[in-house]
């Protein structure tokens, strides 16, 4: 009965002890998350095509197929022995008051603009052997920047990638 | 002495000591289930109170994650973990640098009981391996925050250029949303600016080639949403979150 009595004392006594360890208090709560995002793709290559003849020089700008969307314009240089005038067939090349001639649309990766003749004025009636001509073609294009509204521009400040044909010739 | 065991071995004794072990067994027992409340969580808790906690990330006005505590009051919670910006370009569509996309987030009540809930936004960069570059600016990535005057509260103490911690300074009602805390998103177009040039000569021509810095890496957002019950708000905010907060008459007016 005492060994009873004990063993059931010190078995209250230890729970009494046990359930005071530790006591705090839990409260609910929960959490959600989400992540995600999107890999920016910069960069583009131009080149320049020409073709000439009879004293004109078809020129186009195209872009790689990987190129991101560009703004095209284009400047030819010749020396003072000649002169030159643009044609554009396309209705998309217009002169800006810098000398350069842009192209109103969006070139796309892989597209190119329509084409801008140079014609090469003031030839001389007579052409003598040795005679020679240099018309240099500049162009520069610039990535298609964006408004908040998602619209459209070109910021010529920042030019991405510019090019040059300094291409003579004899007559 | 003698006296003493008298006493003890009497009957009377051995009732009393039954009774007050009784009295502590009983007591102890109360004990011990606060105590396993709180060691096996509110999971167990909930279970027992029936009350259903939950909260749902909102994002233009569609749940992207939510975490709810299961209606069967078995443990369980009906949960789903989203995808930020997943729906944020059409199909074919091309992200542009400069423009702004809608990017309305918001929190929504999904459980069955009344909570404080506050969020964390985390904007940063990627490289191609993904991983973090911490050279990149996050001012970068712009992400409107909106409501900050109204409802939701800076917690500057544990805000960075990278992260942002908001309080919602007020309970939000089970079924209920917050106001939006962004309302969209712009990613700085002058990073087109920030490039390295390289010239080269290709069959007679001369190209000057640009590269960009930001080319290839990407911007990343990540939103976390807590939420905690509003009874002992303090407390509970304080051992959930890790914040002492100050409340009056429901409202968030102080963190600390």
């Amino acid at each position: 009965m005492k060994r009873r009595t004990l063993l059931l004392s010190a078995l209250a006594l230890l729970l009494v002890l046990g359930g005071s360890i530790g006591e705090t208090i839990a409260y609910f709560s929960t959490y959600a998350e989400a992540k995600g995002g999107y890999t920016i793709e910069l960069g583009d290559s131009t080149e320049i095509r020409e073709e000439f003849s009879n004293w004109t020089k078809r020129v186009s700008i195209a872009s790689d197929a990987n190129s991101e969307p560009v703004f095209i314009r284009v400047k030819a240089f010749c020396g003072s022995r000649y002169t030159l005038s643009y044609t554009d067939a396309t209705g998309r090349w217009s002169l800006g008051g810098d000398g350069w001639y842009y192209y109103s649309e969006i070139v796309e990766g892989g597209g190119a603009t329509g084409e801008l003749q140079v014609h090469i004025d003031n030839v001389p009636s007579t052409v003598t052997d040795g005679d020679s001509f240099n018309v240099v073609v500049i162009y520069e294009s610039t990535p298609v920047r964006y408004r908040e509204d998602g619209s459209a521009y070109a910021d010529w400040s920042s030019v991405l990638d510019s090019g040059s044909s300094d291409e003579g010739g004899a007559a | 002495m003698a006296k003493f065991k008298k006493i003890v071995r009497s009957p009377a004794c051995t009732a009393v000591l039954f009774i007050l072990a009784a009295v502590l067994l009983l007591s102890s027992s109360i004990a011990g289930t606060r105590a396993a409340l709180t060691y096996y969580s509110e999971t167990y808790t909930s279970r027992v109170e029936m009350y259903d906690i939950g909260v749902s990330l909102v994002e233009n006005g569609a749940k992207v994650s939510w975490r709810d505590y299961g209606s069967k009051a078995d443990g369980s919670w009906n949960e789903n973990t989203g995808v930020l910006l997943g729906n944020m370009l059409a199909p074919g569509e091309a992200f542009k640098l400069g423009k702004r996309y809608d990017e309305v987030l918001s929190v929504t009540n999904s459980g069955t009981i009344d909570e404080y809930v506050r969020v964390t936004v985390y904007r940063y960069w990627l490289d191609a391996q993904g991983n973090k570059m911490t050279e990149l600016s996050p001012d970068q990535i712009g992400l409107h925050y909106v409501n900050l005057d109204d409802c939701w509260i800076v917690d500057e103490a544990s805000s960075t250029p990278e992260r942002m911690v908001l309080y919602y300074d007020r309970i939000l009602p089970s079924g209920e949303s917050t106001l939006p805390f962004t309302d969209s998103l712009t990613i700085d177009g002058g990073l087109a600016a920030k490039v390295s040039e390289t010239t080269t000569v290709r069959d007679g021509y001369t190209v000057i080639t640009t590269d960009y810095d930001y080319d290839g890496v990407q911007f990343r957002l990540e939103a976390e949403v807590h939420a905690v019950q509003t009874h002992n708000a303090e407390d509970a905010i304080w051992s959930a979150w890790g914040r002492h907060v100050t409340i009056d008459d429901g409202r968030i007016v102080g963190i600390e």
